[in-house]
């Protein structure tokens, strides 16, 4: 049942031709990019900086921890950030460390082992400016092989967010433009979730949800009295199975979802290799080159439009350029940005598409940390049952300034958690030692819940990257320097977030051990987007609403970096609808000859 | 409003009322004293014996399943240690903590009752140890900041091991399922609005 097709093998990169369109980046953006361009029969080219890795080696989901010998964890000539590091420090964060190799907080989590090669060396790839929790993965696939798969969509809450607050500005997109698009990417990746019927969390073409535990249905049953919505987790998994790709299995809540970093190698959640990559291989249509480490796009002299891709070969260090009728950016949000200053030429002198001054800018993301963690007393000491064998707990969708206005802050937050029993039980961080700990961490293991929140951070011009002008990272590329702070109504949003964390639960029944006030540092929530903004005028923003640099056609930018504002659902599935949408506009676009 | 750590401790202690003088071990092993564990990859065979001592104080054997001791958190944690790098500086601090730590419990048992750890008994050990978890929200001796970093480890160690997932725990998961047997919300009966709903803060 869980035999999958192997990866296609691979075809080697002819630089002397010209491809009809040269993508950077293998992500969620690059492989939608790939999916959809070669669906219309173009002949691709995809850069990727890290490597193809085997996941399945690498990931070894369902081995016990007993069986490593370091229960999972990385060995000890690596170090994974703390809290502290990024509080006390100043970025580069690795720069005076020990380790050979340091890496971003993701790896202080239990499974961090099966994580090491997927996620990059801070002391390889510096950073400067102010504190910045950023991780980041060269590999294929980038970091949807360890992403959290919860997968949301916006609503015109999100992209009218001006016209309902008054606060930044609106998409120059609405949700009926890019609905259809949604629709797409839920019946080709799978998704499963259960509908609401919310104005503000649009149902998705859901297979069959994850069900909800004993503490969760009384969580939900408890909000729905105040009008309020707890939902089972809306994981970008597919629970019914995907017939037209060979690739992916169904999930079969094996509980690997709760080993963090993450990863499954079933791929029964979403991932770029399995989900998108290897079928457009498949088409005989896509060529990969991984590897490849993009350090700017080049442009043709005389017409000042984009000419290919300037790369350097990660085995020889030799400098290559990819040629292309059309360049796709799909970087990921901070790193497309980077190309993009990087990409200095006579005709664009502050950077390619940057007319406007606005690349880097309008930097936006989601804050995390508030909380709340308790334990519902009837499910003390029950008998064991299996309650992660799915992709995720809940989610509580935003409630805040829909239809009421909240005196401190604008925007929402919503709420992700789950509830029961783990392969190493969360009560497990009850204090005190001995027998009546022991047993308390043991019959409280079933009956624990919590949820932590995610919520918007408003989009400003000087929240912003840009190039450092001395340092450089391993391959002599300038690194990006952060001027990103969070500000008063981030700070207000979170204290809300925790009150009313405690609030909900207490309302519940449910006993609260601890509420969480702690903001994360700027970058936790790995939800970065907006340094590349779509909108009509040239003027302040830098892309079309499809996705086309205003100054130059035949450049595309499809992942987040385009997002006019953060919302406070998670971004990948709107990331992956936006890029379908732009690259059938730029497959038109291109037959008719307007590229 | 976070709980301080005297509403945890009666919220743990009020689902599990159990002495806090463990019982006598049902486990293999035995108490510290009866065999001698050899030196490890790191710690003296002496400092493995204390080690392990506290360990099993931490998380005892009981009538459920083994302790510390039984899943071998004391030689989980002398490998890991094993494990560093000791030509980097920084490295060699954090271990030598460690062994640092396990000093000051020796030293503050001697301070109590007069003997080090090993050699006091049972009651003054539960003393030793209630005075170094005393700390525990907000560590601030060296003595209570080598019991969060033991503990944490310990935790770990224990609940990362067979004994703990599957004799302590009995942990059910890391399996193939058809289906996940929880509710499916379209088979939940509509919930009636309070009647004095609680004012959304506005």
């Amino acid at each position: 049942m869980l035999a999958r097709a192997p990866a296609p093998p691979p075809k080697d990169a002819d630089l002397r031709r010209t491809y009809d369109a040269v993508i950077v980046g293998s992500g969620a953006a690059g492989g939608m990019a790939a999916h959809v361009l070669t669906s219309h029969g173009l002949d691709v080219l995809l850069l990727e900086a890290g490597k193809k890795l085997d996941m399945e080696s690498e990931l070894k989901s369902m081995e016990w921890p007993y069986d490593h010998p370091r229960r999972g964890q990385m060995p000890y000539t690596s170090h994974a950030l703390r809290f502290n590091e990024y509080t006390i420090r100043q970025p580069p964060y690795a720069r005076g460390l020990p380790w050979k190799t340091v890496y971003s907080y993701v790896q202080g989590w239990g499974g961090s082992d099966y994580s090491k090669n997927i996620l990059v060396n801070e002391q390889d790839h510096p950073y400067t400016g102010t504190r910045y929790a950023w991780v980041r993965a060269r590999v294929l696939g980038g970091k949807t092989n360890i992403w959290g798969r919860l997968a949301l969509r916006l609503s015109d809450y999100d992209f009218k967010a001006r016209s309902h607050d008054g606060y930044g500005d609106d998409w120059p997109i609405s949700y009926a433009d890019i609905a259809p698009y949604y629709d797409k990417v839920d019946l080709y990746l799978g998704i499963s979730g259960h509908p609401e019927g919310l104005a503000h969390l649009p149902d998705s073409r859901f297979q069959r949800p994850t069900r909800l535990n004993a503490a969760e249905v009384r969580l939900r049953q408890s909000l729905a009295r105040s009008g309020r919505v707890l939902t089972p987790y809306r994981a970008g998994v597919t629970t019914d199975g995907l017939k037209h790709n060979k690739y992916r299995s169904r999930c079969f809540g094996r509980g690997a979802c709760g080993r963090r970093a993450g990863g499954c190698d079933i791929h029964a959640a979403f991932d770029s290799p399995t989900g998108l990559i290897y079928p457009a291989l498949d088409t005989g249509r896509l060529t990969l080159r991984t590897g490849s480490i993009a350090r700017e796009v080049t442009v043709d002299p005389g017409t000042g439009k984009a000419r290919g891709v300037a790369f350097l070969d990660a085995g020889s260090g030799q400098a290559l350029e990819a040629r292309g009728r059309v360049v796709v950016l799909a970087a990921s949000t901070l790193e497309s940005a980077r190309l993009m200053l990087l990409s200095r030429s006579q005709q664009h002198p502050n950077g390619i598409g940057n007319s406007s001054g606005h690349v880097g800018h309008n930097f936006c993301e989601h804050v995390m940390g508030p909380g709340v963690f308790g334990f519902v007393k009837d499910l003390v000491g029950k008998p064991r049952t299996v309650d992660d064998g799915r992709p995720g707990g809940f989610y509580i969708p935003r409630f805040r300034n829909l239809t009421d206005r909240h005196p401190s802050f604008i925007r929402g937050y919503g709420f992700e958690g789950g509830s029961g029993a783990e392969m190493s039980p969360k009560s497990a961080r009850l204090p005190g030692f001995g027998a009546s700990y022991k047993r308390a961490v043991r019959e409280m293991a079933g009956a624990t819940i919590g949820m932590g929140g995610f919520g918007e951070v408003l989009a400003r011009y000087e929240n912003a990257v840009a190039l450092d002008p001395e340092v450089e990272d391993k391959w002599g590329i300038p690194v990006l320097r952060f001027s990103f702070r969070f500000a008063d109504n981030e700070k207000k949003m979170a204290a809300d977030m925790a009150e009313a964390a405690r609030e909900i639960f207490e309302e519940a029944g449910i006993e609260v051990l601890d509420v969480d006030r702690k903001v994360l540092t700027e970058g936790w929530s790995i939800h970065e987007l907006g340094t590349a903004r779509m909108g009509t005028d040239p003027r302040t923003s830098v892309l079309s609403p499809f996705q086309q640099s205003h100054d130059v056609k035949n450049l595309f930018v499809v992942d987040g970096s385009s997002h006019v504002s953060a919302s406070c659902q998670n971004p990948t599935w709107t990331i992956m609808a936006l890029c379908w949408r732009s690259c059938d506009y730029l497959a038109d676009q291109l037959r008719k000859g307007d590229l | 409003m976070t709980l301080t750590r005297r509403d945890m401790l009666r919220l743990a202690a009020s689902v599990a009322a159990a002495p806090l003088v463990p019982p006598p071990a049902r486990a293999a092993g035995g108490t510290g004293s009866a065999t001698t564990p050899a030196a490890g990859r790191f710690f003296s065979a002496a400092e493995m014996a204390l080690l392990d001592e506290l360990t099993e104080r931490i998380i005892p054997a009981d009538e459920h399943s083994g302790g510390a001791r039984a899943a071998g958190v004391g030689a989980y944690i002398d490998a890991r240690l094993g494990d560093y790098d000791p030509g980097i500086p920084g490295l060699r601090a954090e271990r030598d903590q460690w062994k640092a730590g396990l000093a000051t419990v020796d030293a503050l048992a001697r301070e109590l009752a007069g003997v080090p750890f090993l050699e006091a008994p049972a009651e003054d050990r539960v003393v030793v140890l209630e005075r170094l978890a005393a700390g525990e929200p907000d560590p601030k001796t060296d003595g209570e900041r080598f019991f969060v970093e033991l503990k944490r480890w310990t935790v770990f160690g224990y609940y990362t091991s067979r004994v703990g997932i599957h004799d302590e725990i009995e942990y059910k998961g890391n399996s193939l399922l058809v289906e996940f047997a929880g509710t499916d919300p379209a088979t939940l009966p509509a919930v009636p609005p309070r009647e004095d709903p609680r004012p959304v803060k506005p």
